[in-house]
């Protein structure tokens, strides 16, 4: 759902965008943090979270989290990352054991497994709002705490309502094709998904923008869902682009592959199913990198907060440079040079987004709905609701 | 004097000052000396001390003092976060990390290979057999009908076996309920193995391949040791065991997600059912040799196994760590031992 490494591990509020003609004030964030003290902070976490099976890995999450908040400065001021270990240790429990049942539940019994699908299905708009939450309350600036409404009914309609309108144009389909129209009815059925899915997405970051709160000020966002479908319009561009060198790779090793096939069908060779993965590589790759970079930087110059404004300048080919190599970092070094890969990524995705606006960032307010001086019900959150939940 | 920066929690409003220790209290003021504040050192709540990151001492009310990471004097705040103290120092040095590294790959290699066993071996002795048979019929129901076809064999050839496996099991102690079944299975082709909760199936495919009838039972007796040990419900739960500890390390280690998280489950879980494999196979030849079988015929069975699947001979060579059974070289070598074993202790009148 919540993508961490989106935001380099760092919850970035979704703030807005460039005014091109202001000469305003910008400031850009600044990433401070190196990939040396990272890697240390994070090995020696990790072999401490393994010796003490799990329970020291709430401890080492918060302290790895700290390192990557705390790196990030605005204003010359570090964010700060604010959760205890104990709720997040509480969420890690629940979530083994949601998974845990959900492993063995299908061995048992296949309906379980179903239902507990189901279930998860019914709650993800509710966890989606219950870890907005919890990263938006521990997350501050200055003093002042980040914070998300705990709008349900919104996520509801947005991660989970809008997709039973997904369906329409399957069963549109489905009726053309009895009725003897089936290439009519997949063309249809295209067109209407191409209709709906920019402008969910669209909706769905509106929706995150909008019940985000800030210093007493809440984030409003122009969601203009005409840049939507030219972003995914794009996509198809990009993705019919990126068909050729997949297409050429797969050409290239398929009669190779035929000649395994042939001599053994039953068993295909590990060798196969790895070149299925080199094939798919690029192309996923390439289309992925292209939606997340372009997304993100709509969500950022899409939105406001009070006179600020936000610039958001990732680019493509950087950021699909960094993906690859830090991919390809990883598998070479089993996992070794994750916190090199995290750092950088960190520190390109500072560099590309800037605050704009003539105030001197002093001008936000305590709010009582970001500080739970609702007492004693903010407390329970943490220990029961405000888990951090790890899905 | 020490530099800081004080915020008061109400505002984002950031205020230069200088803070100094009077015995228990902590004072602080502006470089203009317009505005000082005070407070006892036990209101504040330091954060812990992480590599280069300022320190922020908080009071109750929100507010909040930022001092750099190297400025703040040690003894301000000594009895705060000691176990963190110690992971600090350890976070500091290439030495601890280098250990680290030593101490990730032995502590998942005992988690993999001690740990997630060891529990799962306890939790299934405390599974009931009932919901131990559940699951053995409901892998059997899904089966049935798509890769399990109704059998072929003659009802006189069925009689024959089902006498012999019968015959077999009365021989054996300690085996918990078993039955066999016959399915023709075009689909798995020659093959035989143990559902949880008793049930053997054998593919009509098999029972066509196999020599004799002493391969036969060199068969079933390879799968009344999955039965006798609990081998699927065991092998099913260090499985799940594995994906809940796998899932959880990908959590916190990596986000890549699929492929670094399939592929040593994958491993992991082929490395135990070769473990059981292997088990099966010397429960199969002590059983053979108690009811006066020569284990030869565990020999005879295999290699008419191979003689069915000539495919397997080629994947044996590229995936030698990661097929499920052990090699077939390796346990036709062990029957063999099995076997001569066996004919030493046999008097010698019965060799002509």
């Amino acid at each position: 759902m919540h993508d961490e490494t989106m935001a380099s591990g760092v919850y970035l509020p979704e703030i807005g965008s460039a005014d091109e003609r202001s000469a305003a004030h910008t400031r850009q964030l600044q990433f401070n943090g190196n990939a040396g003290d990272y890697f240390r902070i994070w090995i020696v976490n990790v072999a401490l979270s393994l010796v003490t099976l799990g329970i020291y890995s709430a401890w080492a999450t918060v302290r790895t989290r700290r390192y990557m908040y705390s790196n990030t400065t605005l204003a010359g001021t570090p964010f700060e990352y604010l959760a205890r270990p104990l709720p997040i240790l509480k969420g890690r429990l629940l979530t083994a054991a949601i998974f845990g049942a959900y492993a063995l539940g299908g061995q048992f019994f296949k309906p379980a497994q179903a239902l507990a699908g189901l279930i998860i299905a019914a709650f993800m708009p509710w966890m989606i709002v219950k870890s907005l939450m919890f990263r938006a309350r521990y997350s501050s600036w200055r003093g002042l705490r980040f914070y998300f409404t705990d709008d349900f009914m919104g996520a509801y309609k947005w991660y989970l309502g809008v997709y039973f309108l997904m369906g329409i144009p399957f069963i549109v389909m489905t009726i053309s094709a009895m009725a003897g129209h089936p290439i009519f009815g997949g063309l249809l059925a295209l067109v209407g998904f191409a209709g709906l899915y920019p402008w969910i997405k669209g909706n769905q970051q509106q929706w995150m923008a909008e019940n985000h709160h800030f210093g007493g000020k809440t984030f409003s966002f122009d969601g203009d869902m005409g840049r939507y479908y030219a972003i995914y319009g794009l996509m198809l561009l990009v993705a019919i682009v990126w068909m050729i060198p997949t297409g050429g790779l797969a050409s290239t090793l398929f009669p190779f592959f035929k000649e395994q096939m042939a001599s053994r069908p039953k068993v295909p060779p590990i060798g196969f199913i790895l070149g299925i993965y080199a094939c798919m590589v690029p192309f996923y790759l390439g289309v992925w990198t292209f939606i997340h970079t372009r997304m993100t930087n709509m969500l950022y110059n899409q939105s406001q907060l009070g006179t600020y404004r936000f610039r958001s300048t990732l680019a493509y080919w950087p950021m699909l440079a960094i993906y690859l190599t830090n991919g390809l970092a990883v598998l070479c070094t089993i996992g070794l040079a994750m916190p090199w890969a995290r750092i950088r990524l960190a520190r390109y995705r500072a560099a590309h987004l800037e605050i704009i606006g003539d105030g001197d960032l002093n001008d936000f307010v305590r709010d009582a709905l970001a500080h739970g001086e609702i007492g004693a019900t903010a407390t329970e959150m943490d220990s029961l609701l405000g888990i951090d939940i790890g899905l | 004097m020490i530099p800081a920066v004080y915020f008061d929690g109400r505002s984002t409003r950031a205020t230069p000052v200088s803070v100094w220790r009077e015995d228990a209290e902590l004072h602080w003021q502006t470089a203009d000396r317009q505005r000082a504040w005070h407070a006892p050192l036990a209101a504040f709540e330091p954060s812990a001390r992480v590599i280069g990151l300022p320190y922020t001492l908080r009071l109750h009310d929100g507010a909040h003092l930022q001092i750099d990471h190297d400025l703040l004097p040690d003894d301000w705040f000594p009895r705060h976060h000691r176990l963190e103290r110690v992971v600090d120092w350890l976070e500091r040095r290439w030495p601890a990390a280098l250990a680290g590294i030593a101490v990730i790959v032995v502590s998942m290699g005992c988690l993999f290979e001690f740990g997630v066993p060891w529990a799962a071996d306890r939790i299934a002795t405390h599974i009931p057999a009932g919901l131990e048979r559940t699951m053995g019929t409901q892998s059997l129901t899904a089966m049935e009908g798509r890769l399990l076809l109704p059998t072929t064999l003659t009802t006189t050839q069925q009689a024959h076996y089902q006498a012999l496996f019968r015959r077999f099991v009365r021989g054996v102690p300690d085996l918990p309920v078993v039955n066999l079944r016959f399915y023709k299975a075009p689909a798995i082709g020659a093959n035989a193995f143990a559902m949880p909760g008793g049930t053997v199936v054998f593919t009509d495919e098999l029972a066509k391949a196999l020599p004799d009838d002493e391969a036969f039972i060199a068969v079933i007796a390879h799968e009344l040791g999955h039965q006798a040990h609990h081998h699927m419900l065991r092998q099913v739960l260090r499985g799940s065991g594995v994906f809940i500890v796998a899932g959880m390390l990908m959590g916190d280690v990596t986000s890549l997600g699929g492929i670094t998280a399939g592929v040593p489950m994958f491993l992991v879980n082929a490395h135990y059912t070769r473990g059981f494999e292997a088990d099966a196979d010397s429960y199969a030849f002590d059983a053979l040799a108690r009811q006066g079988i020569d284990p030869v015929a565990f020999v005879h069975a295999m290699q008419a196994l191979e003689r069915e699947h000539p495919e397997l001979k080629d994947v044996e060579k590229d995936m030698r760590y990661v097929s499920s059974h052990p090699m077939t070289a390796e346990r036709i070598a062990q029957a063999d031992r099995a076997s001569q074993a066996f004919r030493a202790r046999q008097p010698v009148a019965q060799h002509p």
